[in-house]
């Protein structure tokens, strides 16, 4: 069975193992075993209600009970921005009309901005190669909007997730070289590496501070503001179809898009509902969609995904379930349809 | 050569303007100051000859216009002229050159980023114009004379001056009028040519194009390397009067040309080589001076009648009078009597 939980301790090496196995552009999960500490610490702090909310961070890992192994991993930040800078460069437009001299020239800007700050951010997600199957992506991407969902009252207002820009197979962002390159004599890799542990911001005060034109930048560097790396075009599917939209927000280094939603307006948080549990190992009936399902606690977190047709206030669940949920008959659960089209 | 010539410099008449007119045709592009049109030409002569006939006591928008005359044929071989207030009634824009330091103690990094920055800073200075000189007459002294003897005009009449002095020198642009600085700049908001967005902008000024200009910033290391080099380079047709600014004291290191990136030069009065070098002196019509001669700029103190010329003086007060010993050519050719005041620099 596939379960999310809380990460801990014990999980570090995995996590290391999954954060070697990324590749470029995963800057939120680091190759670096010290960092890597500090993220379970501060992850370990938060579950257990001791962090302060600008060190708050919700990191999950995805477990395969059977194989007894750490798969993938995907995490929640409650508030950006709020320890070091929080930088975006937000799109704008420059009209420059004259209409005695019939002019009229529209010119696209970057301007960098803290807008963000304060914001929930979704974080750290990487799923391991060979599980990228049987809707596991999407368990351990939603489960983390459940957690959103059952303590609302813990986040922001409004959530952010910041999606990987084009680069090509080496690593070479073509903003990165048309832009960054000028003002830090550095690879894109390495820019991406120093944000990852935690130094965006020494690396963002090196970056241009006026606004810029976009029209100063390579045609390649232009095409590609706002742009999402292929091999990431799924997880931005997957949260626009949770509500999130872009905004005209994109990463400083590599002109990736932010995405962001109001939390009301998450669809698992708008969707899902608390129910009791109820134990039965009856098979499910013949209209049962896939559920996302999970506890209601923190430091007990549990979800997972499950056929199921919830009638009325109880949701029905194996005993083999409900025991990997730390579940009994009667308890809370909150579960929400995992597709969005799928009505309960 | 013409060095056996005698010029004279002097306020531009109404009837000078078909030499004007022939002067502007044949001046470099990038001169703006002297457009090639006989009703802007009329105009800017009409403003000169009233700016002299006002009575100024603070600097404002009168302009000042000055032709070089060949004394023995009466040709006019060149022109120049000052500004009162770079902008007046409006904004004088240049780009001013800055360094941004990015630097960053944690990550051990520290760079110097060269931008540009749209100013105003300009604004209210006097500004030097309309330099140009037959090609036959450059390789003599009489430039300097050209540009030179506005310097004894402007200390002789500071109040009618700010107390900064500035002037514009073209840029570089290949010989069909293509500046790098601006397809690189300006061209990406106009989406033309130099040459026709100033054609479009008519007979109003600069300000009225500068206003479509990028406000912002401009990090240089973003442009293209032929734009890059075009920031503060000289168009070599203005190397003679650029020169000579710049042995005048003026600076180039601050401000350059909003369109084509041309080096603006700049300097306190009180800096400039021939303003504070200049001494007032009064005249006694003299065949002859005994002393050591040595060549001067020489220039009467009036306004409307303003003459200025070069000639060997000697500065030695021979006759114990305080009084400067000038031939009665030259006081003629000067317009100045016995016991008038004349300024002088050396040459």
């Amino acid at each position: 069975m596939m379960i999310i939980r809380p990460i801990t301790h014990a999980d570090l090496p995995a996590l290391v193992g999954l954060a070697k196995s990324t590749g470029v552009g995963l800057t939120t999960l680091p190759p670096n075993e010290a960092e890597l500490t500090k993220r379970v610490d501060a992850a370990v702090a938060s579950f257990a209600g001791t962090a302060r909310k600008a060190d708050e961070i919700f990191l999950f890992v995805l477990e395969d009970t059977t194989a007894k192994r750490v798969v993938g991993t995907c995490g929640l930040a409650t508030a950006v921005g709020l320890r070091q800078p929080w930088y975006s460069y937000r799109v704008g437009l420059v009209v420059h009309a004259s209409q005695e001299l019939g002019l009229f020239t529209q010119t696209p800007t970057l301007f960098l901005t803290n807008d963000h700050t304060g914001h929930t951010e979704l974080c750290s997600l990487f799923l391991d190669a060979g599980y990228r199957r049987d809707r596991n992506g999407q368990l351990l991407s939603k489960s983390r909007l459940l957690f959103l969902a059952q303590h609302r009252e813990r986040f922001s207002k409004k959530i952010i997730a910041e999606l990987r820009g084009v680069s090509d197979a080496a690593g070479k962002s073509p903003f990165w070289e048309s832009l960054g390159r000028h003002f830090f004599s550095m690879e894109f890799s390495q820019a991406d590496y120093l944000t990852g542990i935690g130094k965006k911001s020494f690396v963002a005060e090196l970056m241009p501070k006026h606004p810029l034109y976009s029209s100063f930048l390579t045609p390649e560097a232009q095409a590609v503001i706002g742009k999402t790396h292929p091999h990431t075009l799924p997880a931005l599917r997957m949260l626009e179809s949770e509500g999130f939209r872009y905004e005209g927000y994109v990463d400083i280094f590599d002109a990736g898009p932010t995405v962001e939603c109001d939390v009301d307006d998450v669809h698992a948080v708008a969707r899902s509902h608390e129910f009791k549990a109820e134990i039965s190992n009856a098979a499910p009936p013949a209209d049962a969609v896939m559920y996302l399902v999970s506890n209601t606690g923190i430091d007990s977190y549990r979800a997972t995904l499950v056929a199921a047709r919830p009638t009325g206030a109880s949701f029905v669940l194996s005993a083999e379930t409900a025991a990997a949920l730390n579940i009994h008959a009667g308890d809370d659960v909150r579960a929400v349809p995992l597709a969005v089209s799928d009505r309960h | 050569m013409k060095t056996d010539r005698v010029l004279i410099l002097r306020p531009c008449r109404m009837s000078d303007l078909p030499s004007v007119e022939r002067i502007a045709g044949a001046s470099a592009v990038g001169i703006t100051s002297l457009p090639p049109d006989r009703e802007k030409l009329y105009d800017k002569i009409r403003n000169s000859t009233h700016s002299l006939a006002a009575e100024v006591d603070v600097n404002g928008e009168e302009q000042y216009f000055f032709v070089l005359e060949d004394v023995a044929t009466g040709e006019i071989v060149g022109t120049s002229g000052i500004v009162a207030s770079a902008g007046f009634h409006d904004r004088f824009y240049s780009y001013r050159n800055e360094i941004i330091v990015h630097a960053s103690q944690e990550l051990g990094v520290s760079n110097k980023i060269h931008s540009l920055h749209l100013c105003h800073d300009l604004t209210g200075l006097s500004l030097l114009t309309s330099f140009y000189i037959d090609p036959a007459y450059v390789k003599t002294q009489w430039p300097q004379l050209l540009s030179r003897a506005r310097m004894l005009f402007i200390a002789e009449h500071p109040e009618r001056f700010a107390d900064k002095l500035a002037a514009e020198n073209p840029g570089v642009c290949d010989d069909s009028g293509h500046s790098p600085f601006w397809d690189a700049v300006g061209r990406r908001f106009f989406n033309m040519a130099y040459p026709q967005a100033e054609q479009l902008s008519g007979g109003r000024s600069k300000t009225f194009i500068a206003e479509l200009m990028p406000q912002y910033p401009i990090y240089v290391p973003l442009l293209p390397a032929d734009a890059k080099l075009a920031i503060g380079q000289l168009n070599p047709v203005a190397e003679l009067p650029f020169s000579i600014l710049l042995e005048e004291g003026l600076e180039a290191d601050t401000y350059i040309d909003i369109f084509d990136g041309g080096p603006t030069v700049e300097a306190r009065m009180s800096a400039v080589r021939s303003i504070a070098g200049s001494k007032r002196l009064r005249v006694k019509r003299a065949a002859s001076a005994i002393g050591t001669k040595q060549s001067y700029l020489i220039a009467n103190t009036a306004t409307e009648e303003f003459r200025a010329t070069i000639a060997l003086l000697s500065l030695d007060d021979a006759s114990g009078d305080g009084r400067l010993s000038i031939p009665p050519a030259l006081a003629d050719r000067l317009e100045v009597a016995d016991g008038d005041d004349v300024r002088v620099t050396p040459l």
